[in-house]
């Protein structure tokens, strides 16, 4: 029994929904937070078959920074924490709609560095223990591509912040893991029938955040491949890489 | 838990075009769709050329569990797998297991599958005590008692009467992850005599199953029973699978004899460990195959079938050494079979294929017009003793056949969901020719 509390904020995503699984099998305390209350009391209920000694669950709008802020102030103090949402913008859409560009970025950049920041905050107040906290990005962060600017956008400023939070709170006791999935086989991903080998699937990638967590690690690639294959990515010339169609 | 292939069934061999929907907790809206579990069914009762698949395997949480009565309700998308693994530490098994764990209880439920303990403990259906059901022409899920009509249609419904979304399953103490197994070989004189007595001494056992060398004229087999018992805390969950099939097996690999060599070093094999007891990790006992991923392309890019039938009790000992006679007189390649005695315990489900008898089930690889023929006269010798074929692993059987194994078939169309159709059910309830 741990009745350390862990934080997941987005639990209805795909990784988010087997992180808990494995967490509840460990009988971890769990508190869970997304904006779907019906799908949140499965997911809830799931963990709590699973041997999970407590669940908590919130339900609020992920992206309205005053719910964040109260959130964060008030929920029992986690020791480990998961950011793990995410919206795949489509950038065709976003190229014509503003207001749906802002709402991508304000959703997959902005709400996401203000939980990393508000939990980060609230784990320092106890000095003796502080925390971990794993951002889920992206590779595509890695290097803006044509095919999903605006996602990769959001998950490049993402990864940015998390460096930058990481060596804020180095000195007091918060970690902060950055991670960066390739393609995983998830609803998000759903409507991509023919997957091939680069596919991972929800339950391996969140076995490596945990281990990731558990590890205390800075960045990790899951699976570890993807770093070879972004080292690759990002050291083509911009002048090839503008009219590579990825 | 994924399946490993969206559009092919588990038998592979042939492919089909869909549309792909995946379950959510909204309204359905496709026509024309079929809901698939995990597409472990080897032929075409999982497939719905043409139409749409509704994927339900990520629905798949696990909602209640009264540790008192020992009563699991979760979504019909889980997998038997993941139920096992988070209910085994706690001292519960499944009540019915399948040669796969890898099935969802929705299709667990479609097809009422059955088990080692079908002689003590039924088909999976007998442990359902209730169900929530989604249909289309209700427009909504209404939750189904053990005792009402539509019930019945939906324990082996193949699928058919609806989406089923959560359901409630009864599961079974058990004193630990292990299974205490006893290894005893039998037959060589040509029929099954000496099979049924061993059974039949066996009743006492909970788990009995039969592996038969169909391609040797004595008929020569390896008898395993088995009983659930403690074992180390390693075992409460299995290892993962070490091996895969990398890529299909190439077809000169897949005939006759081949066959014959593999089922004479199966049996040698198992010759070693006559008589013995031991105990196993119960994963081992119940899922051989299940730790090498991909088994299915050992067989090839061609696919295999399974061709599965019962015969009731009266007419086994003449009837199932004559059809496995004639399948290995027509040079029908088969390797190891599965030879099980079902017992009396009648299953809810009106469809249900299991009934008092023994049952064959025998792999054979890519059949070809010769096989097929071979097939079509071994269903007539299964229909003149009132057996049965089990849909769950045929691609093959004719509307005729099918309509007289399961003569009641016109209630199950009576009570389909107009939108749920699937490759299976239209070829068998075409026009009998």
């Amino acid at each position: 029994m741990n009745d350390t509390n862990i934080v997941v904020v987005g639990a209805t995503s795909a990784v988010a929904q087997a992180a808990i699984r494995q967490w509840a099998q460990r009988k971890q305390a769990l508190t869970l937070i997304a904006r779907s209350a019906s799908e949140l009391e499965r997911i809830a209920s799931d963990a709590r078959v699973r041997s999970a000694p407590s669940v908590v669950t919130i339900i609020g709008d992920l992206t309205d920074a005053t719910f964040i802020a109260e959130t964060a102030r008030t929920m029992n103090l986690p020791r480990t924490a998961l950011v793990a949402y995410g919206s795949l913008s489509d950038s065709a859409r976003a190229d014509t709609d503003a207001a749906y560009l802002a709402a991508e970025l304000n959703t997959n950049f902005v709400s996401a560095a203000l939980w990393a920041q508000a939990l980060a905050e609230r784990m320092a107040t106890d000095s003796a223990t502080g925390g971990t906290i794993a951002v889920i990005s992206s590779v595509a962060g890695d290097r803006g591509r044509g095919s999903n600017h605006a996602y990769g956008a959001a998950k490049a400023g993402l990864t940015a912040f998390c460096s930058g939070l990481r060596a804020r709170m180095a000195a007091r006791r918060v970690h902060v893991v950055t991670i960066k999935p390739g393609f995983i086989d998830t609803p998000m991903t759903a409507h991509i029938v023919k997957k091939g080998a680069l596919w991972a699937t929800p339950e391996a990638v969140a076995a490596g955040i945990i281990h990731a967590i558990d590890k205390k690690r800075d960045v990790v690639y899951l699976p570890g491949f993807w770093r070879l294959i972004m080292l690759i990515i990002k050291h083509i010339p911009e002048r090839i890489f503008k009219r590579l169609k990825l | 838990m994924n399946p490993q292939s969206l559009d092919q069934p588990w038998g592979r061999g042939f492919s089909a075009k869909h549309s792909h929907v995946f379950a959510s907790h909204q309204a359905i809206s496709a026509k024309n769709f079929l809901p698939r579990g995990l597409g472990r069914s080897y032929g075409d009762l999982c497939v719905n050329d043409g139409g749409t698949l509704l994927h339900t395997f990520r629905r798949d949480r696990l909602l209640s569990f009264d540790d008192v009565h020992g009563v699991l309700t979760c979504e019909a998308g889980a997998s038997l797998a993941d139920i096992a693994e988070a209910m085994l530490p706690r001292g519960w098994f499944l009540p019915v297991v399948p040669g796969t764990r890898y099935v969802t209880v929705g299709g667990a439920i479609a097809n009422d599958v059955h088990g080692k303990n079908h002689h003590g403990g039924g088909t999976f259906g007998r442990f359902v005590k209730s169900c929530a059901l989604y249909r289309t022409d209700w427009e909504s899920t209404q939750q189904l008692a053990a005792d009402d009509e539509m019930f019945h249609g939906v324990i082996g419904g193949l699928g058919l009467t609806g989406v089923i979304r959560e359901a409630s399953v009864q599961l079974k103490r058990v004193p630990g992850p292990g299974i205490e197994q006893e290894t005893i070989l039998f037959g060589g004189d040509g029929s099954i005599d000496n099979y049924l007595a061993l059974d039949e001494a066996s009743k006492p056992w909970e788990y009995t199953v039969g592996w038969i060398d169909t391609l040797d004229r004595g008929l020569r087999g390896v008898f395993f029973r088995g009983r659930h018992c403690d074992g180390p805390d390693e075992w409460l969950s299995p290892r993962s699978a070490k091996l895969t099939v990398p890529f299909d097996a190439p077809r000169w690999l897949l005939g006759r004899w081949s066959a014959k060599t593999f089922n004479s070093l199966y049996y040698r094999a198992n010759s070693l460990r006559t008589a013995r007891r031991e105990t196993i990790p119960l994963w081992q006992y119940f899922f051989p195959l299940d730790s090498v991923n991909h088994w299915n392309r050992a067989y090839g890019k061609r696919g295999f079938i399974q061709y599965q039938f019962v015969v009731p009790a009266a007419a086994a000992r003449e009837t199932v050494p004559r059809i496995l006679a004639h399948l290995r007189e027509a040079n029908v390649a088969s390797y190891l079979a599965v030879i099980k005695t079902f017992g009396d315990m009648p299953s809810p489900g009106f469809m249900s294929f299991p009934m008092a008898g023994t049952t064959v089930a025998l792999d054979i690889p890519a059949p070809d017009a010769h096989d097929r023929r071979a097939l079509d006269r071994a269903d007539a010798m299964v229909a003149d003793v009132s057996g049965r074929v089990y849909p769950a692993k045929d691609a093959r059987m004719s509307a005729t056949m099918y309509q007289r194994f399961f003569p009641q078939w016109q209630e199950l169309e009576a009570m389909r969901d107009p939108a749920i159709s699937s490759s299976f059910w239209r070829r068998v309830t075409q026009t009998a020719d």
